[in-house]
């Protein structure tokens, strides 16, 4: 799949055009407003409704390659023989202007899925699914993608990115699936000129400007977590915080921990994967009443355990943050990315 | 891309006995000869047992793969999909996933004497050794099997308990913690069996299997008597899901008991950092 990546242009004025064109072979997935005049990733059906100067949804959009509830098999029984049969899902769709930060998030949960033994229901669906990120000129307010190196802009990874250039969008195609999307639309796009390339490296240039210091310091975070050097005493303090209710996995882009259950009755089941959460009790307790992480702290240190230690980041090449800032919004309990790391680099909860 | 990693096969129950009041040993065949073909496994190893309508878990393979085309597998009824399962009779149908995990090295065996220490429903992991072992028996040295359960009732077992007993080239001991009328053998943990055996640290490959505090104390106890880290070997328990490295419920540190392990030495079971 990868290619020369190449850099086009198309004027504001023909990306309703561009849309319209996607729109008749493809199922577009875009921010859009809700019922509630919230913005929320969803399935569009005319190019007016996709916004292109919005804040990031809170419910990211992996839910598009990983549905909280995805069926995975389909289970038959009659006079007590049972049929089995894969549930796939062959949707051609479009993810079209998502942050920079929610692209890299989807793209580390195909990586983890590609992994052996790979997981064909999960890649199939992803396969189809092409995405067009639209770079962050401006950053939002609560991100900090610049400490893992997921925005604002992507220097690889990305199907389509766009960035914003005044009266053009530039558009830089990473893949053949980009390809693909560009081409059924080939007269509206130009290649860009040096200039406009030049000026899309001044615009990153000043989104990162933006950005003040450093606000999350995943490596010295890390140093610590991946040899246990955080002391057991500042995770009990920390998850007395913690509210357990899974927020923070559920709004989190990189978040894919699973439970399998069957659905239906009757002799007719559906096989689901169903998001689980790593801080709910529940997780790891075992059927003989044995649960090797009965403890909140115990629990709170698995999970960041996964996201910035170094054990998980040789496996993934990343941390499993990609700094949204969706976690700052959502965890009542004041327990999010930025303030534990913040926490683990001190040895200190609220001066404690 | 076809072979999905969530897709069971379909096995039949070929036949059930009860072990214990609470659990039973399921004699399982697989409805289609290639996939009984395609199902190679090591002793050690486990397979994801759907129930269907129940969802799925693990459960160790009890039989040894040098007597192929059924396999057992012993489960204790204690929750609601094992409820289900002990209600089930032969030709009744479930879901196979796997065989998953490692196993144990039996290649690495060969030529070593061997001591095998199980507690309870630990067994079953170990008894899939101890056949392949006495199937070919001629290549290793000597086997000695330690076994303790609550109660006289609560061995699983009894028959091949009895063969064990009194088969030569096999050292066979068992107590139980508690006793009840008719029991003449040993009384006390299993830790006491120690001294009714000559042990050889340095010869001798150690595999431990119960619940988690026999485990501590028999572990201990091998240590104090000369066993090294590395000659100690036990299978570990976590909730899992997939059984393939993806949920993260069995996830200890970067690690996974269900594709790193279950089987791991105590060397490797230390340096597990999460």
């Amino acid at each position: 799949m990868k290619m020369q990546p190449h850099v086009l242009t198309i004027r504001k004025r023909d990306a309703t055009k561009w849309l319209a064109k996607l729109l008749e072979s493809r199922d577009v997935i875009a921010p859009a407003l809700g019922p509630c005049g919230e913005v929320l990733f969803s399935k569009v059906d005319s190019p007016e409704q996709v916004l292109w100067d919005f804040e990031n949804p809170l419910p990211p959009p992996k839910q598009f390659v990983l549905p909280q509830t995805d069926p995975i098999v389909r289970i038959q029984q009659d006079n007590h023989r049972t049929e089995v049969a894969p549930i796939y899902d062959d949707r051609q769709r479009v993810l079209f202007n998502v942050r920079p930060c929610d692209a890299r998030g989807i793209a580390f949960l195909t990586q983890m899925h590609e992994m052996e033994p790979a997981d064909a229901s999960y890649l199939r669906r992803a396969e189809k699914l092409t995405v067009i990120s639209l770079a962050c000129n401006t950053p939002c307010r609560l991100g900090f993608c610049v400490c893992s190196d997921s925005g604002p802009f992507l220097s690889a990874g990305h199907d389509i990115q766009l960035t914003d250039l005044g009266e053009k969008y530039l558009a830089e195609i990473g893949t053949a699936k980009g390809e693909g999307a560009v081409s059924d639309a080939a007269g509206l796009f130009d290649a860009a000129t040096e200039d406009e390339v030049v000026r899309r490296k001044e615009l990153e240039a000043e989104a990162r400007g933006h950005f003040g210091e450093e606000t999350c310091h995943f490596a010295s975070a890390m140093r610590r977590v991946s040899t246990r050097r955080v002391a057991d005493a500042l995770w009990e303090r920390m998850s007395d915080w913690c509210l357990e209710c899974g927020a923070c996995n559920f709004i989190c882009p990189t978040c894919y921990c699973f439970s399998v259950k069957d659905r239906g009755c009757n002799g007719t089941w559906t096989r689901c994967r169903t998001w689980d959460s790593c801080q709910y009790a529940a997780f790891t307790l075992e059927a003989s009443g044995h649960n090797p992480r009965a403890q909140p702290g115990e629990r709170m240190r698995r999970r960041f355990f996964h996201k910035v230690s170094a054990q998980y980041y040789v496996r993934d090449g990343a941390t499993g943050c990609v700094g949204c800032g969706r976690c700052i919004k959502v965890c009542l309990g004041t327990t999010d990315m930025p303030a534990v790391v913040a926490a683990i680099r001190k040895g200190a909860w609220h001066g404690q | 891309m076809d072979n999905d990693a969530f897709l069971p096969q379909i096995a039949r129950i070929d036949a059930v006995r009860d072990e214990t009041p609470d659990t039973k040993t399921f004699t399982l065949r697989f409805r289609e000869p290639e996939d009984s073909k395609a199902f190679r496994f090591l002793p050690g190893q486990f397979v994801e047992l759907p129930v269907f309508g129940y969802g799925e878990a693990p459960f160790c393979i009890a039989s040894s793969p040098t007597r192929p085309d059924t396999f057992e597998t012993t489960i204790r009824r204690t929750g609601s999909l094992t409820d289900a399962l002990h209600v089930l009779g032969p030709g009744a149908e479930v879901g196979i996933r796997g065989p998953f995990g490692n196993g144990f090295d039996v290649e690495g065996a060969r030529g070593k004497d061997l001591l095998f220490v199980a507690g309870g429903i630990g067994l079953p992991p170990l008894r899939s050794l101890i056949r392949n072992v006495l199937d070919e028996r001629d290549g290793f040295r000597s086997v000695t099997i330690l076994y303790g359960a609550r109660t006289p009732v609560d061995l699983v077992y009894k028959d091949e308990l009895k063969e064990w007993e009194t088969a030569s080239g096999v050292e066979f001991h068992v107590t139980v913690d508690n006793t009840l009328p008719g029991w003449t053998g040993n009384v006390g943990m299993v830790p006491i069996l120690f001294t009714k055996t000559t042990l050889r640290p340095e010869s001798t490959i150690a595999y431990v299997c119960g619940p988690p505090i026999m485990i501590k104390f028999v572990v201990q106890d091998l240590f104090m008597r000369g066993f090294r880290e590395e000659s100690v070997i036990s299978t570990l328990e976590r909730m899992m899901q997939c059984g393939i490295g993806k949920c993260n419920h069995c996830a200890i540190g970067h690690r996974y008991v269900c594709r790193d392990g279950p089987v791991f030495n105590f060397k490797q079971i230390r340096e597990l950092i999460e």
